[in-house]
């Protein structure tokens, strides 16, 4: 077949450009295949990239007037609310202003068309300038097995051939299950939906009241009384002249307590310390996405079979142990490990999982499959009623007695602390607490 | 700040083939399931665009021109009531984000 690619990559996200711009980079023949108007049109995220993979695909990224990220960590914060309180952790350091960053703040929309044009330029200075493709407004309706091993895939009437097909579609992985790497039924049990509204303000208010330097940002999570006694949290970051203010809301828990996503997020934003941070701004765009808490148990079995590796969220890769919520720079590694394991086939002209399985093992051993397994008890206490009620309240009602001054002797700190443990929850279980968190963290 | 309804934030959405009035539905509620043998509704609470809503007798309905393509319901039902696809870009609905 004369219009073969080596490669089909379904999906123009973080995994499917990443994995777009190593096959570019090593002459391997694709076609990435997006079905939003551009890439980024139909992807929507918290969203923090955390570490410094960029760099890789994109080096000197820092350097570009006005590159497709918004603003670069250097100021990180999390947040203990109660009902009229919030006790913060907080985290600022010049160390952070230092290239590569650690984190960039990204809205899709724009990030992901300045990757993907990133992508073009990369196809343009290869082998196959005229014959590898980033194809856009194209729904991907069924990947082709022939003998259980994907040679292609079918939109429409349309059919295109490929040795390979790099699967990044996204959490709504209807491909992944087709070919059978995922069950049909996921429990939702371990997933949660994020909502998120886009907030406006005049540039200089935003940075001012952030106190924001040049491109400086600042990522804020929240846990306690921001989810209104759902399981989840709520996170806060700053664009260039906005923010994104969200929740994640675990399904089962919305489900048994009868509350709506979006009810939720007004009760967030009702809160006197959020209130007052958002004062003064417009609303711009209200958007959602379902994710995966992290669970492994929602994961796939595997991410590989013949002719076909899973990358990014396809794969439910997404976890959040209680520093970060992780999911798009899991999405850029996986892209990156599936284009190389691609880029090994072709050397060996063989895709079947002989030579495919390396990717398993890349994942394996790559900081993706070592977090993920390495936390699981991280994300289990992270979601557990004491972590999620019983230790914000009681931080707040601590810290409002150490930091109440009046005119009468003043307790020590260690009878405050054992009043607050008491009226919220018991020694026995913050012993408990502490002996597992030590463990898991 | 004022706090915004639904139908203000679903507002603010970029749809696509707006101007059409015959759209194709990208997914598909069997509500006779929902109504009949479903024991949670899930759907009805966890929907961000709440395009399925329980009336007054507790009976389910669905509408997809809200729809924000976030994939909530896809994981939610677990009853084989949902049939979820991704809009058609000519002939479907579905978001063009602008911030994303």
């Amino acid at each position: 077949m004369e219009d073969k690619f080596d490669c089909i990559v379904i999906g123009g996200g973080v995994a499917g450009l990443a994995a777009a711009m190593i096959l570019a980079r090593n002459n391997v023949k694709f076609m990435l295949i997006e079905r939003g108007e551009f890439a980024g049109a139909k992807n929507v995220s918290g969203g923090v990239l955390w570490g410094s993979d960029l760099a890789k695909l994109v080096p000197n990224y820092w350097k570009e007037e006005d590159g497709g990220w918004e603003r670069y960590i250097n100021h990180r914060r999390l947040t203990f609310m109660d009902e009229q309180s919030t006790f913060s952790l907080d985290f600022k350091s010049s160390h952070f202003n230092e290239t590569p960053y650690t984190g960039v703040v990204v809205l899709r929309s724009k990030f992901d068309n300045w990757l993907s044009g990133k992508v073009q330029e990369a196809i343009d200075a290869s082998e196959y300038p005229m014959d590898s493709f980033i194809a856009t407004d194209i729904k991907v309706d069924e990947v082709l097995l022939e003998h259980d091993k994907a040679v292609g895939i079918k939109t429409g009437e349309d059919e295109f051939y490929a040795d390979s097909v790099i699967i990044a579609e996204g959490v709504n992985n209807l491909l992944t299950r087709q070919v059978g790497l995922q069950d049909k039924y996921v429990p939702a049990d371990h997933m949660l939906t994020g909502i998120k509204e886009i907030i406006r303000f005049d540039q200089s208010v935003l940075e001012d009241r952030f106190q924001l330097n040049g491109l400086s940002g600042m990522s804020n999570e929240f846990v306690g009384w921001a989810t209104n006694g759902i399981e989840g949290g709520g996170f806060l970051y700053t664009n260039r002249d906005t923010i994104s203010l969200g929740l994640v809301l675990g399904l089962k828990d919305l489900r048994e307590k009868q509350q709506k996503p979006y009810d939720v997020l007004n009760h967030f934003k009702s809160h006197p310390t959020i209130a007052d941070t958002i004062k003064g701004g417009e609303v711009v765009e209200y958007s959602a996405h379902v994710v995966s808490s992290g669970d492994s148990r929602v994961m796939p079995k595997q991410l590989y079979k013949d002719g076909i590796l899973l990358a990014g969220e396809a794969a439910n890769l997404l976890m959040n142990a209680g520093k970060a919520i992780q999911g798009m720079d899991y999405a850029m590694r996986s892209g990156i490990l599936a284009a190389e394991t691609i880029v090994e086939a072709k050397a060996k002209n063989d895709y079947t999982s002989t030579t495919l399985k390396s990717y398993r093992t890349k994942m394996d051993e790559s900081y993706i499959m070592k977090d993920i397994r390495g936390f699981q008890n991280a994300v289990h206490l992270l979601h557990t009623d004491t972590m999620q009620h019983k230790v914000p309240n009681l931080v707040c009602d601590f810290g409002r007695q150490f930091f109440t001054i009046k005119n009468e002797p003043t307790p020590k700190s260690r009878q405050m602390l054992r009043g607050a443990i008491k009226r919220h929850a018991s020694l026995w279980e913050l012993a408990k607490l502490g002996i597992k968190a030590g463990k898991s963290l | 700040m004022k706090l915004l309804k639904l139908s203000e934030q679903l507002g603010l959405v970029n749809y696509r083939n707006q101007a059409k009035s015959e759209i194709k539905p990208h997914i598909i509620v069997d509500t006779d399931i929902c109504n009949s043998t479903c024991p949670h509704k899930c759907t009805t609470w966890v929907c961000p665009a709440n395009c399925y809503t329980m009336d007054e007798t507790g009976q389910v309905h669905f509408q997809v021109e809200d729809c924000i393509e976030c994939g909530t319901c896809m994981y939610a039902c677990d009853q084989g009531a949902v049939d979820w696809n991704y809009p058609d870009p000519e002939i479907g609905r579905g978001v063009n984000w602008n911030f994303g």
